[in-house]
């Protein structure tokens, strides 16, 4: 295990580069992210540990960070000023090479679109998901959630296809293939609590009350999956061929979930990070009807778990987690495995 | 865990990170954001989530009622029971200004009415203005089918049978309240102890009830009374007037023969000047010795309700306004002899499904339909007196049957919205033990 202090900073988002085995970007805030500043940190992981490559300071608290899909040195972040600022980490200067000011709100994720590499996603407590390119001011497109949208993400199989978890318990899906309409692209709009599909007929079947989301992710592998979480503490899985209710349950966490995340590896695992201060990982019994389960639980944190992203890159099974406890942790998923 | 949680409040509440703020109002609305994401005891957390507004949630756009006049010499004793429904259905349509079109089904409670009345009020809800492919259909679960009939159309709302529906009731005490409306008992069923009870009369068995339980007479007028004076001043402060839908209707004067056309806007069963004092001076009406009297049973009455009710995303795409939201529901049966506690068994079960504690309730609308048995229900329950039927109750503008489920619904949406209070309970006692 590695790790990585944001000295005076909590972490709330870290990502892996898409095109360097050995860079993480960290989102983190001063005071927790309530008041005060942010701070953006480039970490490069070296023979000596983990050396901070670059660090930006921002005006505001740092919600969220993805890493462009088109150019290598590229980092985007999510602000709590509602802003979107670019940095170009082989430039010299300590600012962004670009500002996207339009949501009214703190701007809680952003994500940048995986197949058409062109655009990027952002979700904001104001209700809205944006949609931008990064060589234009204004942004392409506004799609109303009409509540605090905590997470947004691209679907990595279909291009033009990305979703929203807000805080009104629902997941909602967006094509842009779709014709202009009165619906915005709505696709799909999937009650989070509902009841589980697979729950047998005539059985009683357990009620869940509506409760925010604040995370979800598509697999990477099975292309209409998604996984989503939040404040019931439950990780539950999705297919939207079948959007009545959650496939699987995955329940241990003892507070809210902040972020989930699938491999890049295998079809059928997960990590989460939470507020209960332990990052675990999960499979969900995949395609064929496995047994959905915890496999293991990282618990060096001594904060709230904020963030946590798998490596891309070399042997399966690296990931960083960073956390309250002002911490980033480079660790191997296996070693922290039930046997 | 526990740790977890201290260090978050110590850093939530830190002075630090409030003293350096530059704009407090984010930051506290940062921290309760994150607070929240916490959540605290699952009760709490279930109180919060039933407050949380989900697009899927079973929503009322709009409640109405006529006014509710006395049987037999009120305004509406020459108006049928049809029509009563068909001009509440007709003032809903103009209030909410929602699009017949849109309305797939229209239940209605009633108890009265003979074959229930199915027919009748399928000829209203045409006569109202609704198409031919608006669906209706009459209920009755004795006094609560009004109530039944809400909830009837909210449970389709939200298994997908249907997106906006109508829950309504009516009845015309008037014309047919008597004892043509129970068949007479079967061997089969007269020989069956418990049967048998089904049709012993409900003022019998609430005397009965009184005296097992002990519910005193004073403590009865005192809550009647105490409904009369709240219904009164009620109705001075106008606080009637938003869920009063006036109608207008013929009426023959039975002094002159003359016949009239009156619009009607008030409830005629409210009235100054009754105290515990005048109502203990009433001779009991079922026992010499009895506690049950005029004055501390619900008025026999005529009147309808109706209930707009669809989902939220519905509401938002058609631009209705939301009262409110309906959260659960629950049915229980209780002996037929005792049939009075049946709120009290019916409460909590409701509660259970919607995960909050009694306390958590800001108005119970809880049907007068004796003194008595609402005094005792009140009671066993626990619940304070100033947060049941808040505007009075049937004791001061009268029960009519089938109706008063849908009246309490309405009367219940009016009052939290008018005082900004969130959680509401309505509910009855059921003839036969419900």
């Amino acid at each position: 295990m590695l790790e990585f202090r944001t000295r005076g900073y909590q972490g709330y988002a870290v990502k892996y580069s898409p095109f360097f085995d050995n860079r993480i970007a960290v989102a983190a805030s001063a005071n927790y992210g309530l008041v005060g500043n942010g701070r953006l940190y480039i970490l490069e992981l070296t023979p000596q540990g983990i050396q901070a490559l670059k660090s930006y300071p921002t005006q505001d608290a740092l919600y969220d960070v993805t890493h462009s899909e088109a150019h290598s040195f590229h980092v985007l972040t999510s602000s709590g000023d509602g802003s979107l600022r670019l940095y170009d980490s082989s430039l010299a200067p300590e600012f962004p090479i670009a500002t996207f000011q339009e949501h009214s709100r703190e701007a809680f994720s952003c994500s940048w679109n995986l197949t058409s590499k062109a655009t990027f996603a952002s979700s904001s407590w104001d209700g809205s998901v944006k949609i931008w390119n990064p060589e234009r001011q204004q942004s392409l497109l506004t799609l109303p959630t009409h509540s605090c949208t905590y997470s947004t993400q691209w679907n990595p199989h279909t291009d033009g296809m990305l979703s929203a978890v807000c805080s009104d318990s629902h997941l909602r899906v967006w094509d842009l293939r779709t014709p202009a309409s009165a619906s915005n692209h709505l696709t799909m709009q999937i009650p989070i609590h509902s009841a589980p599909f697979s729950g047998g007929v005539g059985k009683l079947q357990p009620t869940f009350p509506p409760s925010e989301a604040l995370t979800h992710d598509w697999n990477k592998y099975r292309s209409t999956i998604v996984a989503t979480a939040g404040v019931d503490r439950i990780i539950r899985t999705f297919d939207i061929r079948q959007p009545k209710g959650p496939l699987q349950m995955l329940q241990g966490h003892g507070y809210a979930v902040r972020k989930v995340a699938w491999s890049p590896h295998l079809p059928d695992l997960l990590l989460s990070a939470s507020y209960d201060m332990t990052c675990r990982v999960w499979t969900d019994g995949g395609d064929h009807g496995g047994q959905a389960r915890e496999l293991g639980s990282m618990g060096r944190h001594t904060e709230f778990a904020t963030g946590v992203d798998w490596c891309l890159f070399g042997s399966e099974g690296w990931a960083a987690s960073c956390g309250w406890d002002e911490r980033v942790c480079v660790w191997d998923v296996r070693s922290f495995m039930h046997q | 865990m526990a740790q977890g949680k201290r260090a978050v409040q110590e850093r939530l509440y830190s002075p630090r990170a409030l003293l350096t703020c530059p704009a407090p109002n984010k930051a506290q609305e940062r921290l309760s954001q994150v607070s929240s994401h916490l959540g605290g005891s699952p009760e709490s957390d279930s109180k919060s989530s039933i407050l949380n507004k989900s697009p899927d949630d079973v929503v009322v756009t709009c409640a109405l009622r006529t006014p509710f006049t006395k049987g037999g010499k009120g305004l509406f004793k020459d108006t049928a029971a049809a029509d009563l429904l068909a001009l509440t259905l007709k003032n809903l349509l103009e209030r909410s200004r929602i699009d017949p079109n849109l309305v797939e089904d229209i239940a209605t409670g009633c108890v009265l009415a003979p074959g229930g009345g199915a027919t009748e009020y399928r000829a209203a809800a045409l006569a109202a203005g609704f198409p031919v492919t608006t669906a209706v259909k009459s209920l009755n679960r004795q006094c609560s089918s009004g109530l039944q009939a809400c909830v009837d159309i909210a449970n389709a709302i939200k298994a997908g049978m249907i997106d906006i529906g109508i829950g309504s009731g009516v009845e015309s005490m008037s014309s047919q309240y008597g004892p043509g409306a129970v068949t007479e008992f079967s061997d089969l069923l007269e020989n069956h102890l418990e049967a048998a009870n089904c049709k012993v009369p409900m003022g019998v068995l609430s005397e009965q009830m009184a005296k097992d339980r002990h519910i005193s007479r004073a403590d009865q007028d005192a809550f009647a009374a105490s409904s009369y004076q709240k219904a009164l001043k009620a109705q001075q402060a106008g606080l009637f007037d938003e869920e009063i839908a006036p109608v207008t209707v013929q009426y023959t004067d039975p002094k002159t023969g003359e016949d009239k056309t009156v619009t009607v806007s008030k409830d005629d069963g409210v009235r100054p000047g009754i105290t515990a004092e005048s109502l203990g001076k009433i001779r009991a009406a079922f026992a010499k010795d009895g506690s049950i009297h005029a004055g501390n049973a619900s008025q026999v009455s005529d009147g309808a309700a109706a209930v707009l009710l669809m989902k939220r995303s519905t509401a938002e795409r058609l631009g209705q306004p939301v009262l409110g939201k309906f959260v659960a529901a629950s049915v229980v049966g209780v002996p037929p002899l005792l049939m009075g506690i049946g709120p009290w068994k019916a409460i909590p079960v409701a509660l259970g499904k919607a995960g909050v504690s009694k306390d958590d309730v800001d108005i119970y609308e809880i049907n007068e339909a004796f003194a008595s048995q609402a005094v005792w229900c009140v009671k066993e329950l626990g619940l304070p007196l100033e947060k049941v039927n808040p505007k009075g109750g049937a004791i001061a503008f009268g029960h009519p049957l089938g109706c008063t489920g849908a009246r309490q619904v309405s009367t219940l949406f009016t009052e939290l919205k008018r005082t900004g209070k969130k959680i509401g309970v309505t509910s009855m006692c059921v003839g036969t033990g419900m």
